[in-house]
């Protein structure tokens, strides 16, 4: 079992962070809102609580609080994230389709660029020597920490789709004009979604810097919300288990393709292509299908109206 | 600012503005057409330069494929690298606008028979841009490659001159910038605007399927959209990297991005947009204070930002009526 955990923990761990990632995108589309900004609020995440470990400035935090200053980045980092949320979701939310999309590919962009520039995240370098939470020994202890958040999540995913509010999300995916006229106020509830997801990429955020031990502005860039983007799609956007199974297959994608050395990377392209092609319903859509055969359902939210 | 530095920015701006257009341009006839973004066009870029790039270095390191082709007689007032390198800056373009007519044929022409959902159309795309980008690098490796600063005579500047005691220049390749994308974006204005073939594109934009009762041929004129849009954004590619003087795999990635900025600043299908999208974000960049430069690649995403806020159809785009 040790040897097991030694060899694919961490390829483990990474599915279960990729699959959380996947379910913060899975919120605003639950409203029918594709967003892309969840790298944004991932990397925030990760450099609030990258700052938070090792800046100088809060070893006095640090001394004080002990191993605790790990669940208090672990805070810090949803909060803000849900902050940012809030005013960014409210201005960008008034956007629909492919518009919101480009605005938030935009927002990530910008905050890459800002995190690229100042001082306190390190620009350029990076935060390096993040130490390990709760002095884990190996990598693969994350599990212990990804895992049980991936079962809350879920667990509270499951929860909101069966309650007022995720009735509520679901109508508005499914007709904006009809839910707003049956009194679903589409605003309110919309940036609800979207803080949800922000959170949790903040969170997730916070949590992945000490176990990728260094921070810089790579992590989160348009390639990382095309991975995510497509992760969601791959495993399915309509149900809770698509954006997990879809993170953990991306995520282990490159690593089982390993053997092919420099091609994995053209055949993860391939990979994409082939699976838009012949998955349109996603991994779990796929699957749900051949279990239980029912009416084609409709696509996804109109995502490319020609009209804002 | 000192009206030197003004002028300076001005033309700048007006150069790299005018890249940015036409690139944006093949964004935005994909996407009048079949109302998809094509993600794959920064690779389509990418692959002007390299196509470019191959093509030429023979004439400068003996072992390209227009090695030592001088296309006049010694002594003419033609012969020599210049008109060598817009011939190959040509047949680069060509050879993008073919690539580009390929992914419509692997990554769009499938989805769209299947009638799938147009954010799958995306994904795929992203796929084609990951599958060339690495292509690239495994063929021809990772390395930047230094494009033949000298191609277009590049000293002396085609204008210099003194303003208020500071001088100003306009690079040669500036003005070939500038003139070539100006001949583009009138060219294609005119095919779009003023000849059948340009009907027949609005109309399968405006309602493929009315187009096709009327004896279009959808598909065609989608293989021709493709075709045009791989050729200037290839184009764009080679003309940045004689600018800059490198491209490298990873070249088109940022302007990948930065087109869509423009699109969107202008607004999305609108051909006039692109323009102005291009043109605005160049010279905004241009005017970007030294002191701040770092913060230039982040001009284009906070205008995109701030414009969508403000007005979401882009400068110059229709906003259509809500449908119920």
């Amino acid at each position: 079992m040790n040897d097991f955990l030694q060899t694919y923990g961490f390829l483990i761990a990474t599915m279960l962070q990729a699959g959380l990632l996947g379910l913060s995108l899975y919120f605003p589309l639950q409203a029918g809102q594709l967003s892309l900004a969840s790298p944004g609020f991932y990397a925030l995440g990760g450099y609030v609580a990258a700052i938070l470990l090792t800046n100088p400035s809060f070893a006095g935090l640090r001394d004080t609080l002990g191993q605790g200053i790990f669940p208090l980045t672990w805070l810090a980092g949803a909060v803000l994230g849900g902050l940012l949320g809030v005013v960014v979701g409210v201005p960008a939310l008034r956007l629909r389709g492919i518009y919101l999309a480009l605005a938030t590919i935009a927002f990530v962009e910008i905050l890459r660029v800002v995190a690229l520039n100042l001082t306190v995240t390190g620009g350029a370098v990076g935060i390096f020597g993040i130490p390990q939470t709760f002095g884990f020994q190996d990598r693969w202890q994350y599990i212990f920490l990804f895992g049980p958040l991936l079962a809350l999540t879920l667990l509270f995913t499951r929860q909101l789709e069966r309650s007022r509010v995720g009735r509520a999300l679901r109508a508005l995916r499914e007709d904006e004009l009809a839910a707003d006229a049956m009194g679903v106020p589409p605003t309110q509830y919309k940036v609800l979604a979207f803080v949800i997801g922000a959170a949790l990429a903040g969170l997730v955020g916070a949590m992945s810097a000490p176990f990728l031990n260094t921070w810089n502005a790579k992590q989160g860039t348009f390639d990382s919300s095309i991975t995510i983007l497509a992760a969601v799609l791959i495993g399915g956007s309509r149900n809770i288990w698509g954006p997990v199974v879809g993170g953990a297959l991306l995520a282990a994608v490159p690593e089982v393709l390993r053997f092919l050395a420099d091609w994995r990377l053209v055949i993860n392209g391939l990979v994409l292509v082939v699976a838009s092609l012949y998955l349109p319903q996603g991994i779990v859509g796929a699957l749900a299908r051949l279990t239980r055969p029912r009416p084609p359902q409709r696509p996804l939210a109109p995502a490319y109206e020609k009209q804002p | 600012m000192e009206a030197s530095q003004l002028v300076q920015n001005l033309l700048n701006g007006l150069a790299i503005g005018s890249v940015y257009a036409i690139f944006a341009l093949g964004y935005t006839l994909v996407f009048s057409i079949l109302g998809i973004i094509n993600f794959a066009h920064g690779a389509v870029f990418t692959l002007g330069a390299y196509f470019t790039y191959t093509l030429v270095v023979g004439q400068f390191e003996n072992n390209g494929l227009l090695k030592g082709v001088n296309l006049f007689p010694d002594g003419s007032p033609f012969s020599g690298q210049p008109l060598t390198f817009a011939l190959a800056t040509l047949l680069g373009a060509v050879g993008a606008g073919l690539v580009a007519v390929l992914i419509e044929r692997l990554a769009f022409r499938p989805m769209r028979s299947r009638g799938a959902d147009p954010l799958l159309a995306l994904v795929s795309s992203l796929g084609v841009a990951l599958v060339i980008v690495n292509l690239i690098q495994l063929l021809v490796g990772a390395e930047i490659y230094n494009f033949p600063s000298d191609a277009y005579g590049e000293t002396p500047p085609a204008l210099s001159f003194t303003l208020g005691g500071n001088v100003v220049i306009l690079r040669t390749v500036q003005v070939i910038i500038f003139a070539v994308s100006l001949v583009m974006l009138t060219v294609l204005g005119f095919v779009i605007g003023r000849t059948k073939i340009g009907k027949a594109l609005r109309a399968v934009a405006e309602n493929p399927g009315t187009a096709s009762l009327l004896g279009i041929s959808v598909d065609r004129f989608i293989v021709i959209t493709f075709f045009l849009s791989g050729f200037v954004g290839g184009l764009a590619g080679t003309l940045v990297g004689t600018a800059f003087g490198v491209a490298g795999p990873y070249f088109g990635v940022s302007y990948g991005l930065k087109g869509l900025a423009v699109i969107v600043l202008g607004g999305l299908g609108s051909i006039p947009g692109a323009v102005l999208g291009g043109l605005v974000i160049g010279l905004a960049e241009a005017f970007v204070p030294a002191d701040y430069s770092a913060y230039k690649d982040a001009v284009a995403f906070a205008l995109l930002f701030a414009i969508l806020l403000v007005r979401p159809q882009g400068l110059l785009g229709r906003s259509a009526i809500q449908k119920v």
